[in-house]
């Protein structure tokens, strides 16, 4: 294997023409053999002529040749005609949330990518609201080429590796790959479709299953396939290559590569034909890869084991860079957090705590004259005169006045303040603390770390998980109806939210209102909602 | 029968000049272009600096030098001309930027002032634009360069006088690393 990602690019470019032009030829060849199984069986043309094969009627050649043709324009015509518009609406992606911090990021590092690609074409990116991690790529017919990432790898991903990724699936749309696999995979699938039709094709006594005269047409078949494949690892080795050309980062490729590979990360698209144009294979774990010769064979993407060779090898580096960085990068996490935590005296004179700057910042009873104390002093002194909490409550007193939501909590009946949690934007109470947020925001909210999950919000997660788990259990022998003790109405439209599970996986109750398509949080349920599913905490029983 | 030999030499030479001079003209523009794409970002930064500056001014109050170094080389960028100075003084200001993103690390409050955070993130991804351009700038260089030496095109364009196009070299820290290895391939 070379080394540079230039010579990478040159040699994968080279041998994806030729191959994809022995597929094309494949694709004719197949269509013989497919007619060639029935001249065997349906020997009106032998009698005729004397001849079994269809070399021998140039005539039938012309006409399968013709129909190949056509019908190949047809997939091509249907498979990639607003495909794009398809494959976006069946993921449930939207655009870009210009107010949110994360998506403004993602549109920023997309215009990047056109930057350093010249502005040969112009590239949509659109959010998946899933928190698996993968990004996929599409393109139709009509140009329109859209870059499609998840909420999970967008909020796990540093800039120079969003960077890395995005540019690994432009390339696959400035290259034409999308188009070519799309309607590669489309005309194979045609052909074993065919094949199963055959397979069934015949009665109980005489047995199924394929009849010998189609043994040609059965191996050509999967040996297109097989190239299909093949062409389609080929083209991911010369992504990750053009990617290091126009980021020059193959560490930054490797880490999101190495990341990805010990991470779930199904985009919901099972079975469409389109997993090879993700960047990494959505249907196989960390356990399923690397498993010989004949595994490999079958897959769309490279071991990504491998990938991540080439690439550090173009930065000259070894993996246990990217295990120390990982260790670095949690290390500096932790110790950064315990640095400035702080313990509060609540309004019935209890210490609290500890608190992040962050969870202070929403603390509804914090005022100037709260006594503090932080983790590492001992002396005990007023909020005012610490400088970061003060700084916090001018910030406060800046969000009363400017942006005053224009719901009130349907708890206190006062307005909601528009803050910014996990780089979003939410409304939450300033009394009971309690937010309402948009169905379309949870994901993403769910997905990103910003804030950190204390000690606090995990035990009572643990025991509210397990005490809703109890009432589950207990509904289900009883089979009494869902209680309904407070009714929360949605600050939008006025009518009762109905009181939930957030799903049945994670048993935090929260509000809905069907019409508005709001979800009205208790003050601590995001919070557990988000350490729930960011540690895996499941309820003891 | 010789004169038409002689007029299909003849024509097949002018189409070869006429070809190889408007490739050259082609290539000479992509590269004019990719330099007005620099340009672009390079004015965008000039713009989005005075906003971060004034923001962060409250709260840095301390670091005053640090704010007017960014400033100063701010100014000096906004007057120089020529691509090796201008690539001098920008070289110094993304240095000096970087200076204080470095000090900008060191207030946590900053971080929950969404204006900052906004700015900063529009800073970074403006430099990121500005080397990108660059990088693809100088590809294109580099292309031309190529397209001009080699013969049989160094006669045309030493014939109509198309100059070498100029490398956007990056700043006096990156020279200091050794050159990347040339490899002589016979």
């Amino acid at each position: 294997m070379p080394l540079t990602f230039i010579e990478i690019e040159k040699q994968k470019t080279w041998r994806i023409g030729v191959f994809y032009f022995i597929l094309v030829g494949l694709y004719f060849f197949t269509m013989f053999a497919f007619v060639q199984g029935f001249l065997f069986i349906f020997p009106y043309n032998y009698l005729k002529t004397g001849s079994f094969f269809i070399w021998h009627y140039p005539g039938a050649l012309v006409t399968v040749t013709a129909i190949a043709v056509v019908l190949a324009g047809v997939h091509f015509w249907f498979s990639a005609s607003g495909a794009s518009d398809t494959v976006m609406t069946s993921l449930g992606a939207a655009n870009p949330d210009p107010e949110d911090g994360v998506h403004r990021q993602l549109r920023n590092v997309v215009d990047e990518i056109h930057v350093v690609t010249g502005r040969t074409k112009k590239i949509d990116c659109m959010v998946i609201p899933s928190l698996s991690l993968n990004a996929i790529a599409v393109e139709d017919l009509n140009g329109h080429a859209v870059i499609g990432i998840t909420e999970g790898l967008l909020s796990r991903l540093t800039r120079p590796q969003l960077e890395a990724v995005l540019a690994h699936e432009a390339y696959h749309i400035l290259s034409n790959d999308c188009i070519q696999a799309t309607v590669a995979t489309s005309l194979f699938g045609m052909y074993a479709a065919m094949l199963e039709k055959i397979q069934d094709f015949g009665d109980e006594e005489r047995g199924r299953g394929l009849h010998p005269v189609f043994f040609l047409f059965w191996t050509l078949t999967k040996l297109g396939q097989m190239l299909n494949l093949f062409i389609s690892r080929e083209r991911e080795y010369r992504a990750d290559a053009a990617s290091v050309r126009m980021t020059r980062d193959p560490v930054a490729m490797a880490e999101a590569l190495y990341f990805l590979s010990r991470n779930w990360r199904s985009t919901g698209l099972v079975g469409s034909g389109l997993e090879m144009l993700c960047i990494a294979n959505p249907e196989e774990s960390e356990q399923e890869e690397d498993e010989g010769f004949w595994q490999n064979l079958m897959s769309t993407h490279p071991p990504i084991m491998k990938r991540i060779d080439i690439l550090l090898s173009m930065a000259h580096a070894d993996i246990s860079i990217l295990n120390k960085d990982a260790a670095a990068a949690t290390g500096t996490i932790k110790a950064g957090n315990q640095d400035d935590r702080y313990y509060l005296m609540d309004p019935h004179s209890r210490w609290q705590g500890p608190y992040s700057p962050g969870e202070l910042a929403s603390l509804s009873w914090l005022s100037p004259v709260t006594w503090t104390r932080t983790s590492h002093g001992r002396t005990v002194r007023r909020a005012s005169e610490d400088s970061l909490i003060h700084d916090l409550l001018a910030e406060r007193v800046n969000k009363m006045d400017g942006k005053s939501s224009s719901l009130a909590c349907p708890l206190c009946r006062q307005p909601l303040a528009r803050i910014t949690y996990e780089k979003t934007h939410i409304d939450q109470c300033r009394f009971c603390g309690g937010s309402l947020i948009e169905n379309d925001k949870i994901p993403r909210i769910v997905a990103r770390r910003e804030e950190v999950c204390t000690e606090r919000v995990k035990s009572l997660a643990r025991a509210v998980l397990t005490d809703n788990q109890r009432k589950i259990s207990l509904r289900k022998i009883k089979g009494g109806p869902h209680d309904a003790s407070h009714p929360v109405c949605c600050p939008k439209c006025g009518h009762p939210m109905f009181r939930t599970f957030y799903s049945l996986a994670y048993l935090i109750e929260i509000d809905r209102c069907g019409i508005c398509g709001l979800t009205w949080f208790d003050q601590d349920e995001l919070e557990m909602l988000q350490c729930v599913i960011e540690n895996k905490i499941a309820a003891d029983l | 029968m010789t004169i038409w030999i002689a007029v299909g030499i003849f024509v097949l030479i002018l189409s070869w000049i006429i070809f190889t001079y408007n490739s050259l003209v082609f290539y000479k523009n992509e590269v004019q272009n990719a330099w007005k794409q620099i340009d672009v970002q390079l004015k965008r930064r000039h713009d989005l600096i005075p906003n971060l500056v004034s923001v962060v001014k409250g709260y840095m109050a301390y670091e005053r030098d640090i704010l007017e170094r960014v400033i100063s080389a701010r100014a000096m960028a906004l007057s120089s001309s020529g691509v090796r100075a201008r690539a001098a003084c920008e070289s110094q200001l993304t240095q000096a930027l970087q200076g204080l993103f470095a000090v900008m690390e060191n207030y946590p409050v900053l971080k929950s002032v969404e204006s900052v955070m906004e700015l900063q993130e529009e800073l970074k991804s403006t430099e990121n634009k500005i080397a990108f351009s660059r990088q693809f700038y100088n590809d294109l260089v580099a292309n031309l360069r190529t397209k001009i030496e080699v013969f049989p095109n160094n006669i045309i364009a030493g014939l109509f006088g198309f100059g070498k196009a100029e490398y956007y070299s990056a700043g006096e820290d990156d020279r200091l690393r050794p050159p990347a290895q040339t490899v002589n391939r016979p």
